[in-house]
């Protein structure tokens, strides 16, 4: 297959892969071979592998004047029970890109530490960052290599990325399939069992809302997300809504030219605590009165 | 001739003379804690001297470029790694140079019909918490030493690498009275580039007995940084994210 003397081969050092570098130090496995599937199997409707694609989680992200939001509920589920309600779905890969993940849990947390450590990497074996094309790519080949799990039923990842690009001075969103295809939006993306809800409401907020969805300023773009998960709460049951009592809120990050910035829970309460005081009081009553 | 033992201790000789003769010209390495953080400073002539390894850990390395490559890509492999496998915390400056890379360099110069490495390094690590922080100088041979100088017994908060040894010294002899923990960054700053200066004057300087004085000192300063660029690196300890390195 290589006809090079060993030694050159060694002389000429390849640009080195932080995977390859793992995989040489016995840290990481080849990834699984990819099942073979039948043509019904392969087929039917939202099964992967013949196991339903469980994504229970509701994960959303819009571009908005000041940036790109994301955020994501708190919830982890398997099945009918809830298993976490304090889970963070958004994640910081560096300083100017964010990963939300939605699907199984232990496989997308892996994706995101793999990620920032490729980017880091990079940064730190060939002296410059890691260009903003370079990254979705990065994010896409992972998702490749991790789909003979997908397929196996074990980890279905479908992940949103937002990031800062520096050159263009812009900032982009993605949305990914199982696959790694990746799919750049010009407004707002939706991830999860609640995505149908929040894909309506994002839908409807950007073409008949008092003004699209990237001319809203940061208050209005809070309100937007707090609602729109909080919709999903309301038809998904594997989506968290918000547990005023416990204090836990969705996370919600802001990527912009100056980096990353979490939003307080105390002006996530504030602003969900306004939103119900204007709300009219009959939506309340209506509710109770069916009962 | 390696079944001789005489003769090969004399080519180890020889080949130490011949590597000292190839990093004579390098241009000195200063490294200061300071209360801000591990400073790191040189001049360099078009070629980028100082590095970053991981989150706490930087390098500074004189030497032939292709083997100051070779040594700083092993170094962030075996950093990255242990922190993607363990954690960022796990990994370990003095565990790093004592089982990864020492071995390594000692192989490379003690197997005489192999090329050694021509290179000499000073890494510095940024403390966690309330550790110390380290300052470790690795010579081409594997030989290395954590946090001290020529001079005393204690701890000094500052470590050198030269070119040659006498110019260490004076570097070593510079700092001693002047170097202290509780400086701050501009302050540190500051007195890394004068000692710094000291220590290219040792270069060229023969017997070097005394130290030049000020004037000496920012006469070759102004002419070294008119032909090179000031280069020097700081690891944070207030830095935000995890990771600490930053260009000043």
């Amino acid at each position: 297959m290589n006809t090079f003397h060993p030694q050159a081969e060694e002389t000429f050092a390849r640009m080195p892969d932080f995977a390859e570098v793992l995989r040489r130090h016995g840290v990481l496995q080849e990834p699984p071979p990819i099942p073979a599937m039948n043509a019904s199997a392969a087929s039917a409707a939202a099964t992967i592998g013949g196991v339903p694609v469980t994504q229970a989680t509701t994960i959303l992200a819009f571009k908005f004047c000041g940036g790109v939001l994301v955020a994501g509920d708190r919830r982890a589920t398997a099945g009918n029970l809830v298993v976490y309600d304090r889970a963070d779905k958004v994640l910081e890969i560096d300083q100017y890109s964010l990963m939300a993940i939605a699907g199984v849990p232990a496989t997308a947390w892996e994706m995101a530490r793999m990620l920032e450590h490729t980017f880091q990497f990079y940064r730190r074996s060939q002296l410059q960052e890691l260009s903003h094309e370079g990254k979705v790519r990065a994010l896409s080949k992972l998702l490749r290599d991790n789909l003979g799990f997908a397929m196996q039923g074990v980890g279905v990842v479908v992940p949103l990325f937002a990031s800062y690009d520096i050159q263009a001075a812009t900032p982009r969103l993605y949305f990914y399939d199982v696959m790694g295809a990746r799919f750049e939006v010009a407004d707002f993306a939706a991830s999860g069992s609640g995505s149908p809800s929040v894909r309506a409401v994002l839908q409807y907020a950007n073409a008949y809302g008092p003004r699209p969805l990237p001319k809203m300023n940061e208050e209005e773009a809070l309100l937007l997300a707090l609602r729109a998960l909080d919709t999903a709460a309301q038809n998904d049951t594997a989506t968290g809504g918000v547990d005023r009592h416990a204090q836990v809120y969705p996370i919600i990050k802001i990527v912009n030219e100056g980096g990353i910035t979490t939003v307080p829970e105390a002006v996530l309460a504030k602003a969900y605590q306004r939103d119900l005081q204007s709300l009219p009081k009959n939506a309340v009553l209506l509710t109770t009165e069916t009962e | 001739m390696t079944e001789e033992p005489y003769r090969w201790v004399e080519a180890i000789q020889n080949r130490r003379e011949y590597i000292h003769e190839q990093l004579a010209a390098g241009s000195p390495i200063v490294a200061l804690i300071c209360a801000d953080g591990v400073l790191m400073v040189t001049v360099s002539y078009g070629q980028k001297k100082l590095f970053e390894i991981y989150d706490r850990i930087a390098l500074g390395a004189i030497g032939h470029p292709g083997d100051i490559e070779r040594l700083r890509m092993s170094a962030i492999e075996v950093a990255s790694a242990e922190g993607f496998n363990r954690s960022a915390c796990d990994v370990s400056l003095r565990r790093m140079a004592a089982y990864s890379l020492s071995p390594a360099l000692k192989t490379a110069f003690e197997q005489i019909y192999g090329s050694p490495f021509l290179a000499r390094l000073l890494f510095v690590e940024l403390g966690h918490h309330d550790e110390p922080d380290l300052l470790l100088q690795l010579d081409y041979d594997g030989a290395f030493k954590v946090n001290s100088s020529a001079i005393g017994d204690r701890p000094e908060p500052f470590a050198v690498i030269s070119g040659r040894e006498s110019s260490a010294h004076a570097m070593e002899r510079f700092l001693h009275d002047r170097a202290s923990a509780d400086l701050g960054q501009s302050e540190a700053l500051e007195l890394a580039v004068e000692a710094w200066t000291v220590g290219k004057i040792a270069l060229s300087d023969e017997d070097g007995a005394d130290l030049p004085d000020a004037e000496a000192i920012a006469a070759c300063r102004k002419d070294e940084l008119s032909r090179g660029a000031l280069e020097a690196v700081i690891l944070e300890r207030k830095a935000s994210g995890n990771s600490t390195f930053r260009h000043l």
